[in-house]
């Protein structure tokens, strides 16, 4: 009797510290991933003059009720950090019920991995722009391309996304705005939930399959 | 029998915490560790561009030392690079040595030595194969800089200074950690980030 007692209490010994090992993991990921949200907190603003971020609200609209339309490049918009802001929060007409989960890219014309990622974010774009997901795309090129170079490289993608370009003298203020442990290396990919909360972040090259199940599960509600 | 009851406890124990072990790396597996500011980084050698092995303690300044990780390709880098040159210039006399540090798996060591040609390096440049040290100090973008003081104790890390565009620089944060550290102030802002190219990383 003792014998066969000690043999069952082994493996239920066992299973019970799988279980308890497998709530320390999923207790620690949540913790990360709720330490990461995007910080509000109200910055020293640097702009130069022009720049549209009361316009902001109105764009998210747009990325709100942009659908995919290759061949069609939408204009470019200027942001400085706080229009970049609105952005992320969907201030306005995309705040309260009506929010989706939000996609957004920082990318560049300069940089390599960033052009190379392109085709598979045009993809994922055209996968998903009906399935409750907005998708934005933010320049890191010199201001003075926002008719040259940004809008041709957009077009030769036939990248419908909404697409602004980010006009800040202190590139600090915006990384930390976005994530205060990203360390500003391009191409970035972020994925925030309807509530806002950053979900999903990755710095470099996206691997298309692990973005499409990042947004399948944050579209899918689970 | 308590010795069954015993192993069978002891076996559970020890694969449950392998498990631990081995989900937390994996989760962790995208981040790499870093070294933070006020913790010490320890002598390290690399391959400079003449094939050499070189160590950290043997380029060091005596003041201090500028670890800045650089691409051959990255047009961030292309912008500073004439900076960084005149930094080094400029710190060498007064004991602050400057080290470029390429980490890019796409680069070779010939690619480094035409580059170094090409701009007129005076400061050494190692190859940091496997980005072992990059992953060391988590070092992800270039230009990215870590400076030490002279007993090789991180007191800045992150950029140069505020925009690849100098017209537009209006914080020269590298200068201002070195120029407090030379005075024996601690450095006021020690951390401060700005965009660049991904370190492209061995698989």
């Amino acid at each position: 009797m003792r014998y066969s007692l000690s043999l069952a209490l082994g493996p239920m010994a066992l299973l019970l510290l799988l279980l308890l090992a497998l709530a320390l993991i999923l207790t620690e990921q949540r913790a990360s991933i709720a330490h990461a949200a995007p910080s509000v907190n109200a910055r020293h603003v640097l702009t130069r003059g022009g720049v549209e971020h009361k316009e902001a609200a109105v764009a998210a609209a747009a990325a709100q009720t942009h659908r995919a339309d290759a061949g069609a490049t939408p204009a470019i918009r200027e942001v400085d950090l706080e229009g970049l802001k609105k952005l992320l929060q969907r201030d306005g007409a995309t705040s309260g019920k009506n929010a989706r989960p939000l996609l957004v890219n920082f990318w560049a014309t300069w940089c390599g991995p960033c052009r190379d990622e392109f085709p598979d974010l045009v993809r994922i774009n055209a996968d998903y722009s009906g399935r409750n997901l907005d998708f934005i795309t933010v320049s890191l090129d010199d201001p003075s391309e926002i008719k040259t170079t940004v809008p041709a490289f957009l077009r030769e993608m036939r990248a419908p996304m909404p697409s602004y370009l980010l006009n800040v003298i202190d590139p600090e203020t915006v990384i930390s705005a976005v994530d205060p442990s990203w360390g500003g290396g391009l191409p970035a990919t972020f994925l925030y939930d309807a509530n806002g909360r950053l979900v999903f972040k990755h710095t470099g090259r996206i691997k298309a399959e692990e973005l499409r199940a990042a947004i399948d599960k944050v579209t899918s509600g689970k | 029998m308590k010795k069954r009851y015993a192993f069978a406890i002891s076996l559970s124990l020890t694969l449950a915490l392998s498990l631990i072990a081995a989900t937390r790396a994996g989760a962790s597996g995208d981040n790499v560790s870093a070294v933070t500011i006020g913790s010490t980084v320890a002598d390290f050698k690399l391959t400079d561009t003449s094939g050499k092995e070189q160590k950290l303690s043997s380029l060091k300044g005596r003041n201090g030392t500028v670890l800045i990780f650089i691409s051959t390709q990255c047009p961030v880098v292309r912008d500073y690079i004439e900076r960084i040159g005149k930094l080094a210039a400029d710190y060498r006399e007064r004991g602050v040595n400057v080290i470029g540090i390429n980490s890019n798996a796409t680069e070779t060591i010939d690619d480094m030595k035409a580059h170094a040609s090409a701009n007129n390096l005076a400061f050494p440049v190692l190859k940091d194969k496997g980005n072992k040290i990059a992953d060391l100090l988590g070092a992800e973008r270039t230009p990215e800089v870590f400076f030490l003081d002279a007993s090789n104790k991180l007191v800045y890390h992150g950029r140069i200074d505020n925009h690849r565009n100098i017209t537009l620089v209006n914080a020269n944060d590298l200068r201002d950690a070195i120029d407090a550290t030379l005075a024996g102030k601690p450095v006021v802002k020690a951390e401060a980030s700005a965009f660049g190219c991904t370190i492209k990383k061995a698989s």
